[in-house]
């Protein structure tokens, strides 16, 4: 049986990246900001490690580019916008998930109606 | 959480990361950190469970960027050939500290034994049997105190009796803090599982 938090962790892992992609077409963000908009947005990264790694590999595969503006009294950061494959690959990642989720919904339905008595 | 910066800055520069781009990410490694701290929260915030494995962390990133050296100078002690079998890594860590183990007990149970014994170091010439007798004669029997009392080096004072038995230990404490050094050496990119 695998543990409630161990599942929540692969689950969110699996999306992750998705998960970045959509806050970065918010508007161009540095790596922390993310972090906070995904707190915003009810996903806390604590117990799921650092969103940096996920960042790296998003800037190799050319989804995402850089560039570094001041900020307020400290160094440059390194702000990350989505590039035009980012871009599609947010809709297709979308796509993919809604997919997914309406199969799991109908799996985890028909698992529901096979309990109740 | 400099530290935690540092120990990253260790981490990629043993991976051979190119200095600019450590110094880059060291740098929005510590914005992101002191602004997090600024706000009241910590580096668990910025960094997720990561906070507690740094070296992995680092490795991690630089390799999502793609930024490691091509080829890897992970380990000086591990000879290539060597260094692909799975087992290799256990077996030294395991044979060192073994070997240190044993000769600080042997150093412990000489300075704990009776003074005055005598030790031989070693044997004299009398011990080396003839050819034929080594390996078709009938088998002899020496006691300790036959073998010794020819030898040609005997101590029979305690203050030799002490060097030795410390020196032993020192060996036995080096040969142990060398496993553990070389156990510290290990990747942890997440590339290769432990075996234990």
């Amino acid at each position: 049986m695998v543990k409630v938090d161990g599942r929540r962790s692969q689950l969110l892992r699996g999306v992750l990246d998705l998960c970045l992609l959509a806050v970065i077409d918010e508007g161009p963000a540095y790596g922390y900001e993310m972090t906070k908009r995904l707190r915003a947005r009810g996903m806390p990264i604590v117990g799921e490690g650092s969103i940096y790694p996920l960042l790296g590999r998003l800037e190799r595969d050319g989804l995402v580019e850089t560039r570094r503006e001041a900020s307020n009294g400290g160094p440059p950061r390194k702000y990350y916008s989505l590039s035009s494959d980012g871009k599609r690959s947010l809709e297709t990642g979308v796509v993919e998930w809604q997919t997914a989720r309406d199969s799991i919904d109908r799996a985890l339905d028909l698992t529901k109606a096979g309990v109740t008595p | 959480m400099i530290e935690f910066v540092e120990e990253c800055r260790r981490e990629w520069k043993r991976l051979g990361v190119p200095d600019p781009i450590a110094n880059e990410m060291a740098i929005d490694l510590t914005a992101d950190i002191e602004e997090a701290e600024a706000e009241g929260g910590s580096a668990e915030d910025v960094l997720g469970n990561s906070v507690f494995d740094p070296r992995r962390f680092a490795a991690s990133w630089a390799s999502a960027r793609g930024v490691t050296a091509p080829s890897n100078p992970v380990d000086p002690f591990t000879p290539i050939a060597l260094g692909h079998n799975p087992w290799y890594r256990p077996a030294m860590v395991i044979a060192l500290s073994l070997f240190g183990f044993l000769t600080a007990l042997a150093a412990a149970a000489l300075l704990l034994g009776r003074h005055g014994v005598a030790v031989a170091a070693s044997i004299g010439p009398h011990v080396v049997l003839p050819v034929s007798n080594r390996f078709f004669g009938p088998p002899q029997m020496h006691s300790f105190r036959d073998i010794v009392s020819g030898s040609s080096i005997t101590l029979q004072s305690v203050g030799g009796f002490v060097v030795l038995a410390f020196a032993m230990l020192l060996i036995g404490i080096l040969f142990m803090g060398l496993a553990v050094l070389y156990r510290n050496t290990w990747p942890r990119d997440g590339s290769k599982r432990r075996l234990w």
